[in-house]
């Protein structure tokens, strides 16, 4: 049949894509799993991470799978839904690995599923690649076959400080003189973002006036905005994963707050220029990763390109931003396929090893583990959302516009 | 004869099933971490007639005061929570198993302790008043915990994993929960037997007569309560243990979940029985695992319906629906011809 299939394909003068899928088609499987938010309050990004494994394992299969010595494999992965639950994705890691034997994990949404679960696989000494948990407190408690592609979460807002010192330099004030209100959401994620900010907000002396938590739901925040109002702060930091980038456009918008500089975390996952159009303008958002940047790699091309194929491939995203949640999704993957290369063997522990060992250019960016399994070798960047589009403005190395400031309220 | 019989069998059942089924360990334990919850529920909503929707209190302090006590006997609680710390923070095998110990039997005294406190505040309150109020304090309790950077605050607490070998760790946590299941039901069944048992069935029926019978009302309340919490404070800490990383809202004071999931097992099976706890918290763990695995999707709604169906018609859950259809079977005498109506 497959011969046959191979035959026509020549007729049809596309021998090379045909045989090419015939050979994807007899490589064996090799099953990951992964127990996901598809429901709750990361279900958001829950799916936009699973997109981008999805994608990426389509892709490798594509480029005609992952080839450990002489055989080849695809991956295929096993998903169930956490609810956004800790104790539900512990009980579903465990699951995973007991009975539907998964041998190797990808990560979860969100540090505090990732925080959840690593525990388990940790237990088991089960290998998992984690690309959307980036909380410090996942790498200090030694944990040894986990390993996370994304930068850590205090880098994420700590350069909207460094920006907000500078312009106050350039005004001749003392950063001192810095106001600086903070509102997150009361995660793994969030806090660690605003330990970021508050260690950085030290080092140039600026002062503190707002320093609270979003509520529990997310989903209004106009008390703190009130306080924002009063206490004219100099720069607004926002964090609470979608659903709180969300609440902070809207409600910034509708209550007018005039505050120079906004900078907050998931504008893309939360498509907040999609959703809110114009009152998203000059908001700084922090990414992992910028379709813009210079990144490549043979499976995926360049960033760009890993753009527009999974535009192609996800016609959902078409309208708005590829969010990097469903990048760092994909190179996890893509960590998987080199490793189990580079290990030329299935057994579990060289493919730990393996992993400890990666050292790769992607798509997304370069990838290097230190001994407690964050990557190292990718920095973050700061976008401004600048009449709808999302530009580069730090750090300067990578800034291809400069900022808006004081940023005009609409 | 034929009792003993049935209850060695049981218990035959509860030492070999980890064994029989290997994989399904962790789902085992959290199946006795339902039955011991349904059963200390019904103590007080049950036998006593208060319906209680904080018991989770119990079992999200019971988690933080046993991985406080089994961090505090080894490092610097603050530090140890520190989310941006970079040092590593190791146990040995010994601090280990003398933390969890230590911080399990600590937990269920602590809550039982903090059941007498919050009973004498709140068991002046009655029927949905009662029932509200102490969810109010276990969800206020989520909140505090949730704000309190010192036990770590949001970020919650993760303890070391288990140190040795993995089989024997799931058997470990299994017989930690089975044998305190066991324990309760054992003191369960003797407790309804006594004096103390029938005098919370009597504030249960009529709480002004019991008390015009010279039965000191609160008394009896505070000592079952605090005894349920004491239950529930343990399987708390045995699950922080299991669990490894834990953080206040949504696992620790989980009250829409196993908050809720404890009365429905018990409504369920049966309220204000021995059995209806246990035969509830079975069957709706089973169709929990269920439809969480094959409707997904669809879970919270067949969650949702079985519910409903139970309140609107089986009342008396399935221990109630039996004693009605086979009332020989509980020893109770039916003269049939004398029920003309």
């Amino acid at each position: 049949m497959k011969k046959t299939l191979s035959l026509l394909g020549c007729v049809a003068g596309a021998s090379l894509l045909l045989s090419q899928a015939a050979l994807a088609q007899d490589c064996d499987t090799i099953t990951l799993g992964s127990a996901i938010s598809l429901t709750g309050k990361y279900a958001t990004n829950g799916v936009h991470a699973k997109n981008g494994y999805e994608f990426a394992i389509q892709k490798i299969k594509d480029n005609g799978g992952v080839k450990v010595g002489d055989k080849c494999y695809n991956f295929e992965v096993i998903y169930y839904d956490d609810e956004s639950k800790g104790d539900r994705g512990a009980t579903l890691a465990e699951r995973l690995i007991d009975q539907d034997k998964v041998q190797y994990m990808l990560g979860p949404y969100s540090s505090g599923m990732t925080k959840a679960i690593a525990p388990v696989t940790e237990k088991y000494q089960i290998p998992m690649v984690e690309a959307e948990g980036a909380s410090r407190s996942l790498f200090n408690k030694g944990y040894k076959y986990l390993f996370a592609v994304l930068s850590t979460s205090e880098q994420y807002l700590a350069s909207a400080v460094t920006l907000a010192a500078e312009k106050a330099q350039e005004a001749g004030k003392d950063t001192s003189s810095v106001k600086v209100a903070v509102a997150v959401e009361n995660d793994p994620f969030s806090l660690d973002i605003r330990a970021g900010v508050l260690d950085d907000a030290a080092k140039y002396n600026m002062e503190i006036v707002i320093d609270e938590q979003l509520p529990r739901d997310l989903s209004d925040m106009s008390a703190i905005l009130t306080k924002v109002k009063l206490l004219k702060p100099d720069l607004l930091i926002v964090s609470g994963h979608s659903k709180g980038a969300a609440t902070a456009v809207r409600q910034i918008g509708e209550q007018k707050i005039s505050t120079p500089m906004i900078a907050i975390t998931h504008c893309e996952a939360a498509d907040v220029t999609g959703n809110f159009g114009a009152a998203a303008n000059d908001f700084l958002c922090s990414t992992q990763w910028a379709e813009t940047l210079t990144y490549e790699d043979p499976i995926f091309g360049t960033a760009a390109n890993y753009e527009k194929e999974f535009k192609a491939a996800y016609p959902e995203y078409a309208e708005k931003k590829v969010p990097y949640q469903t990048a760092q999704a994909s190179a996890a993957v893509y960590v998987y396929k080199d490793s189990f290369e580079r290990a030329g063997t299935l057994d579990k522990e060289a493919v730990r090893d393996a992993i400890a060992a990666t050292d790769l250019q992607t798509f997304y960016g370069g990838i290097k583990f230190s001994e407690a399994g964050n990557n190292i070798a990718k920095p973050m960047v700061l976008r401004q959302i600048q009449n709808g589009e999302y530009n580069v403005v730090a750090p300067s190395a990578f800034a291809s516009h400069p900022l808006n400031y004081p940023r005009t309220p609409q | 004869m034929k009792k003993s019989i049935f209850y060695a069998l049981l218990l035959a059942i509860t030492l070999v099933a980890p064994f029989v089924f290997p994989d399904f360990r962790t789902q085992l334990a959290t199946l006795w971490l339902m039955i011991v919850v349904a059963m200390t529920w019904d103590m007080t909503g049950g036998q006593m007639g208060y319906n209680s929707l904080g018991n989770i209190f119990f079992y999200g302090t019971g988690m933080y005061v046993a991985a406080l006590i089994s961090i505090g006997l080894v490092h610097d609680v603050g530090f140890y929570n520190n989310a941006a710390r970079s040092e590593l923070m190791t146990f040995t095998d010994a601090q280990y198993f003398t933390g969890a110990i230590v911080g399990i039997i600590g937990a269920g005294l602590f809550c039982a302790i903090t059941a007498v406190v919050i009973g004498y505040l709140t068991f002046g309150l009655r029927g949905p008043y009662f029932a509200i109020g102490t969810l109010g304090v276990a969800i206020a309790a989520g909140e505090l915990v949730a704000n309190w950077d010192w036990v770590g605050g949001g970020q919650g607490i993760a303890l070391p994993v288990y140190p040795g070998n993995l089989d024997v760790g799931k058997l470990f946590f299994y017989f930690l929960f089975a044998g305190t299941g066991v324990a309760l039901f054992i003191f369960l069944k003797w407790l309804y037997t006594t004096r103390f048992g029938a005098a919370i069935n009597a504030i249960r029926d009529d709480e002004e007569k019991a008390e015009a019978m010279g039965i000191h009302t609160l008394r009896y309340k505070l000592t079952t309560w605090a005894m349920a919490a004491f239950f529930v404070g343990v399987v708390g800490g045995i699950s922080a243990f299991q669990l490894i990383h834990f953080e206040p809202l949504e696992t620790a004071y989980q009250t829409i979940n196993l908050g809720i999931f404890m009365v429905v097992c018990v409504l369920l099976g049966g309220k204000g029985t021995l059995w209806g706890p246990i035969i509830g918290a079975i069957l709706f763990h089973v169709i929990k695992e269920v439809t969480w695995n094959y409707l997904l999707g669809w879970q919270w709604v067949a969650l949702g319906a079985l519910i409903v169906i139970t309140v609107v018609y089986f009342q008396d859950g399935v221990m109630g629906w039996l004693m009605h259809k086979k009332p020989e079977w509980f020893g109770i005498r039916v003269e049939r011809k004398e029920a003309p109506q």
